[in-house]
């Protein structure tokens, strides 16, 4: 057994609550959602927070809430509600991919989105269907708000923009416009419990159901320090009719984009290989999407 | 400082004094005395440690005892009735679905959320809900047969 | 065939019913009044000297009741092979890994200990590291053991026939190379244990471990204690696979601990601490060389084998033999030439894993076989047919086939598998592979030289005559062996399984060598049916006296004694019976005299009925040095066929479709020899693809996690189709050999062979994982 370090649990009913106890800790208190990250980081004697704040008692940061041209997620919404819920399934059916492949069953049932983004793993599933969807978080601090795409959230492995006594809120993410495909894929060792080796996720939107791509977003996972956007690739998709050749070209050039390292779950050649690979794949079933709508 | 926090385990009240620090698998082992729920990795790597927290099964190493704070809790000891057991574990002893026994808590737990929710489910189905349950012992063939036995014997 | 009550059916085992609700106790899960929580420090660094301990800091702790090193430990040496005993309790002068034993606590709760352990001051001086078994051999290289100054822990040369000779006659020779990585057993249950001194002198130790007969007497000669005052138990035991098959360091230290404070002292490991710990599978490489006539006949095998052993010898010198005696079969092999090198260097010890020191020899040659049968035009399968051993074989190594089922398994998965529908005429990404092994069915001598029984088992009756008692120090891990003891001991009694009450796993209970070499079933299994045959002749004789009828007329059927000359008058007996159980429920009715009532009239004439059985093997073959590992009073055997699907621009491979045929000689419980099968079959699975020990440069375990040292899931695993193949073992009792470990066995190579099969290409070194073969693909491509 690992004992988990000692710390003070708190676990406010309001927002303006639990800013407040976080601003009272000063640097020493965390969030704890799920607990799936910081636990093991704490057990494995990486982090040792004095405070502990739990969201679970505040109203609100558990549901997802459709807002005009979009829904907005509490931060607390356990994994498996992404995949569970009609919405997201039919309508955010990216996100809800991305997150059926994310840990385990178990895993899932504690693990929060909000959890997901803040902890910032390179390689976490949540962050590259959000930023391919447009996503955008709501910080809160001293009981202010202020709003963030995602794209410019992550900083680095485990490093972001929020500060230490900040509070993520919110997770708004934006209807997808008309003609829109999208796909995420994940490349892992096993079929379930995997940290990605490559995760690619993708959207794109046509003009017209046979028209020209008006925009697309192409999210590379695992291969920097952040999630990325796969730039060139993106670029060269963008006002040109959808075709093999294309997806094959922007797959190839996805593969420079990237800056993957050599770590326990893969090596950088390998990787890159991969993110071409990926990205072909996500972008037809992407087009696939669209056209079978 | 310690907590007096309530768990509702196996239709049971417990009030308990709890560091904040103590995970709800060191609670229920050592502080309630129900050591069914077993610790594998203690990193939520195995599932040995699955309870059913709130009708979801989830890896209790990973939860702080005080998160559990007036919540229903299912362990191992409580899925059968009595001197009865449940279909699944039934459908476990007949199968051949237990070796060593350690992963087989959780996995009747997690077996058991499955059918709660899912009636019927398919191969696949059952594969994935067992899927944060690792077992070194079986191959999972026979705990796979086992929960689509059950799931039969509990249609009827 | 004969027609068994209880044996070669699917009864359920004995624990289930306690393991499916959770009133199992595995030994974590146990504690004393009193008990005291033990803590390790162990080494940061993987090889440096020792300057100073200072343990005060840690003494003055509240609540820390002993904090022990080397110099209140002692400095006697153990190991697993009396040849090479070459670990102490404690680190004395220097560390060899991360995590070698420096000192320990023993407090009044874990924390406490734990905190303890933090305060105790150790100054290093680093050593160079030695990570690299070929570096570790280098001339001028620091020892790791001033015993070993060339770092080699122990070598083997041995050479059947003459192999030169042979391969001058060969019409085809191929070398290859072959190599694994350092693997874990990954059982679920981490190691632990309970140590009770009591003022009499007597110690117990209760302990997760397949072999309570070793740790007994490891326990007592590391801490000079009189065996027969050490008693060993194991509770419930979540696997072992070989790594808990000899005493660990948290089972002497807490009984360290025991003994001085006087109180019982708990430890366990935590899972990183397995890891670290080990004693599992070695690092194998491998260079075959073998040579073939046109037709495929074998002729020769040439076999160099360097192992990465860790710092200590563990399991390693048998390690070291069986990665070339377990060559000798299934295939005739007249020529076979072996050079085993087992070297130290600064990583946990490597041990023995399921398939000992053979599964990796065995994937390397299987694989190499499958290019000869090519290379030769050659149905791989037929290839393994030509050349397969029949029962009463005996290989050039001296191991004799008294039964081997071996064609019979290849013939069942060609048809199981649809093998000659599908070889060559898959598509490309689809693949299918065969491969052979075998193995020993118990080792035919115990780890120290001696003339002990391997197993003994007592029966004894209870004074109702109701229930039978079993006692075995055979341990179940999870095997099933309770259960198919039990199944053994009603089977050879004649009553019901449910009469039967095995107690088991406990020095108390008899000697049994434990649960390693798949020996439980034949070993443990001839001791109980003499036992029960024993207790049955014993009531059949009081019987004979009393009813005057010989004990050849009668028998004993499902727990009734059978006259098999007609009704016969017991009802004296049976009135009696009765008469002294007025009130009890369980009074004996029907026409037909129970076992129970024989059982008691037996116990009028003898007081105490009590049958016994003990087992050794007879003489076995080999009189050449190193004989002693390898050969066995039987050998099972099996082939498989896998198929796969690779994914072509990814690399990552699905298992589709597994055919396991295995010759169990007899199956005693038919759904327990599945489950071994299949277990065995996913272990093969994730060896083949998954699993690896990494190292930093500093040689530390940079994946000590399920995380990040993956074993299958769920949704990694097909279903197996296991097809049990029934030979009839002169030697086993009822004819039951292994199947515990022989399993595993083709599994590694037939997967290799699929792959193959489906890409063209040769993974040589392990685990195949999606990288490794895209970026073979890739290589091939260029080319
Ligand atoms: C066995 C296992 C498998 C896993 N597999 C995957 C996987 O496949 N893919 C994957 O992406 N991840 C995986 N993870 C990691 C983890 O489960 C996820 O990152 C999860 O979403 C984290 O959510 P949580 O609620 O558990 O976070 P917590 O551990 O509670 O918190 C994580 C971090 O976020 C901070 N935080 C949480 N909520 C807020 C908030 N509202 N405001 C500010 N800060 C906050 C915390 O302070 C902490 O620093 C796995 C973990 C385990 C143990
Ligand atoms: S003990 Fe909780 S997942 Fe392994
Ligand atoms: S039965 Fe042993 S781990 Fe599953």
């Amino acid at each position: 057994m690992h004992l988990l370090p000692k710390f003070d649990f708190y676990e406010p009913d309001s927002m303006a609550e639990a800013c407040k106890v976080l601003a009272e800790t000063k640097t020493e208190g965390k969030i704890i959602a799920g607990g799936t990250d910081i636990m093991v980081n704490m057990k494995k004697g990486l982090l040792s927070p004095k405070y502990l704040v739990s969201l679970a008692k505040i109203p609100g940061v558990s549901s997802i809430e459709p807002i005009t041209g979009g829904i907005v997620i509490g931060p607390n919404l356990i994994v498996a509600k992404l995949i569970e819920f009609d919405l997201m399934r039919k309508k955010f059916n990216l996100l809800s991919k991305a997150a059926s492949v994310l840990g385990s069953p178990l895993i899932r049932n504690r693990a929060t989105i909000g959890g997901n983004i803040v902890t910032a793993r390179p390689a976490a599933d949540l962050p590259p269907p959000l930023m391919a969807m447009g996503a955008r978080v709501v910080l809160m601090r001293k009981g202010k708000e202020r709003e963030l795409p995602l794209d410019d959230f992550f900083v680095g492995p485990g490093q972001t923009k929020i500060k230490p006594t900040e509070i993520l809120v919110k997770i708004i993410v934006d209807d997808p416009p008309p003609f829109t495909g999208w796909d995420y894929v994940k490349l892992m060792h096993r079929n379930a419990l995997e940290i990605a080796i490559v995760a690619v996720a993708v959207r794109i939107t046509l003009d017209s159901p046979d028209g020209i791509i008006k925009d697309a977003r192409v999210i590379l996972s695992a291969v920097a320090a952040k999630a990325i956007h796969a730039v060139s690739a993106e670029k060269i998709l963008i006002g040109e009719k959808p075709t093999a050749k294309l997806f094959a070209r922007a797959a190839s050039l996805a593969s420079t984009d990237c800056t993957p390292i050599t770590d326990i779950r893969g090596g950088a050649e390998y990787r890159c290989a991969m993110v071409e690979t990926l990205t072909n794949r996500a972008l037809s079933a992407a087009l696939l999407q669209i056209k079978s709508k | 400082m310690k907590k007096i926090i309530t768990l509702k385990v196996n239709n049971k009240e417990y009030e308990v004094a709890v560091a904040p620090n103590r995970t709800l698998t060191q609670v229920l082992r050592e502080d309630l005395n129900l050591p069914g729920t077993k610790c594998g990795c203690d990193m939520g790597d195995c599932g040995a440690c699955t309870v059913i927290l709130d009708d979801r099964p989830v890896n209790s190493c990973l939860v702080l005892a005080v998160q559990a704070h007036n919540r229903e809790i299912t362990t191992i000891e409580g899925v059968a009735d009595g001197p009865n057991l449940h279909p699944i574990q039934q459908a476990f002893v007949e199968h051949g679905a237990v070796q060593c026994g350690f992963c087989t808590p959780g996995m009747v737990l997690s077996a058991k959320s499955l059918l709660e929710k899912n009636m019927d489910p398919t191969e696949h189905e059952i594969r994935e809900a067992l899927s944060g349950n690792l077992c070194r012992c079986t191959g999972y063939q026979k705990i796979v047969e086992a929960v689509k036995s059950a799931s039969q014997t509990m249609k009827k | 065939m004969k027609e068994y009550a209880i044996i070669n059916s699917r009864l359920p085992k004995v624990d289930a019913w306690a393991k499916v609700t959770g009133d199992a106790r595995y030994t974590d899960d146990l504690t004393m009044p009193n008990m005291l929580y033990g803590a390790l420090l162990q080494s940061p660094l993987a090889h440096a000297k020792i300057k100073r301990i200072d343990t005060s800091k840690a003494e003055k702790l509240p609540g820390v009741k002993d904090v022990v090193t080397a110099k209140e430990a002692g400095l006697v040496k153990y190991g697993v092979s009396p040849a090479r005993y070459d670990e102490t309790i404690f680190c004395d002068q220097k560390v060899r890994y991360i995590g070698d034993e420096i000192a320990a606590v023993a407090a009044v709760d874990l924390e406490t200990a734990l905190e303890a352990v933090s305060l105790i001051e150790v100054e290093y001086e680093e050593l160079p590291l030695l990570l690299d078994p070929f570096e570790a051999r280098k001339e001028g290289a620091i020892a790791i053991h001033d015993d070993f100054p060339n770092n080699i822990c122990a070598e083997v040369h041995q050479e059947f026939g003459n192999v030169e000779e042979a391969l001058k006659t060969c019409d085809y020779i191929r070398t290859d190379k072959f190599v694994n990585k350092k693997q874990d057993g990954a059982f679920l249950e981490p190691q632990s244990c309970i140590a009770t001194y009591d003022l009499n002198g007597n110690l117990t130790l209760t302990s997760s471990t397949q072999t309570v007969h070793y740790v007994q007497r490891t326990v007592a000669m590391v801490l000079g204690l009189p065996i027969g005052k050490v008693r060993v138990t194991k509770p419930c035991v979540g696997g072992g696979f070989g790594p808990k098959a000899s005493a660990n360091t948290i089972e002497l230290v807490a009984s360290l601990l025991s003994m001085r404070t006087g109180r019982p002292v708990k430890m366990t490991f935590t899972r990183e601490q397995v890891f670290q710990h080990s004693r599992a599978r070695h690092q194998f490489f491998h260079e075959l060389t073998t040579g073939v006539m046109k037709d495929g006949t074998l002729i020769a095998l040439k076999n160099v084998c360097h192992m990465d052993g860790g710092a200590y010898s563990s399991f390693g010198i048998a390690t070291v033999y069986y990665g070339g005696s377990l060559l000798g079969a299934p295939y005739k092999l007249p020529n076979m030439k072996y050079d085993g090198y087992r070297m130290y260097t600064n990583k946990p010890a490597n041990g023995a894993q399921r398939g000992h020191g053979g599964v990796i020899a065995r994937a390397a040659w299987e694989q190499q076989l499958d290019v000869i049968a090519e290379e030769l035009g050659m149905d791989p399968l037929e290839l393994r047919l030509k050349n397969m051993m029949k029962k009463g074989d005996v290989t050039c190594n001296d191991f004799n086939m008294s039964s081997f089922g071996m064609e019979e398994c290849l013939e069942a998965i060609r048809d199981g598998s649809g093998w000659k529908e599908k070889k060559g005429k898959l598509p490309k990404g689809k693949g299918i592979g065969v491969a052979c092994g075998f193995f020993v069915s118990g080792a035919g001598f115990p780890i120290y030289r001696s003339e002990t029984f391997h197993s003994t088992a007592m029966i004894k009756l209870s004074e109702d005559g109701g229930t039978i008692n079993l006692y075995t120090a055979a341990a179940d891990i999870g095997q099933g062996s309770d259960t198919v003891l039990t199944m053994m001991a009603a089977e050879a009694i004649g009553v019901r399984y449910e009469d039967v009450r095995v107690s088991s796993g406990d020095t108390d209970f008899g000697v049994d060598l434990g649960a390693y070499s798949s020996r439980q079933t034949l070993m443990s299994g001839h001791a109980v049916k003499q036992a029960g045959e024993d207790v049955r002749n014993q009531v059949l004789e009081v019987l004979s006296r009393n009813l005057k009828i010989p004990v050849e007329d009668m028998d004993i059927k499902q727990g009734l004694i059978i006259f098999k000359k007609g009704k016969v008058d017991f009802s004296g007996l049976r009135s009696q019976y009765i008469k002294e159980h007025r009130g009890w429920v369980d009074a004996p009715s029907g026409d037909e005299l129970t076992f129970k009532e024989a059982a008691r009239v037996a116990y009028f004439e003898k007081g105490v009925v009590v049958g016994r059985g003990s087992y050794k093997p007879g003489d076995l073959g080999g009189k050449y040095k190193g004989a002693a590992v390898g050969t066995s009073p039987a050998y099972g055997c099996s082939a498989q066929v896998v198929e796969v699907s690779v994914d072509m621009d990814t690399g990552k491979i699905t298992i589709d479709n597994m055919t396991d045929a295995h010759d169990c000689g007899f199956a005693i419980n038919r759904t327990n020899v599945e489950g071994q099968m299949q277990g065995s079959l996913s272990m093969g699975v994730g060896e083949a693809l998954y699993e690896e020990i990494k190292f930093d440069a500093k040689g530390r375990v940079v994946n000590p996690t399920f995380g990040e040292y993956r074993i299958p899931t769920a949704l990694d695993m097909p279903n197996v189709n296991a097809i049990i193949i029934e030979s009839n073992e002169p030697n086993g009792p009822w004819g039951a050999k292994e199947v515990g470990e022989g399993a595993i066995m083709p599994t590694i190579p037939a997967i290799l062979n699929a792959i193959y099969d489906a890409t063209g290409i040769r993974v040589r070194e392990l685990p195949v994982t999606s990288e490794r073969l895209f970026m073979a693909m890739k290589e091939k491509n260029k080319k």
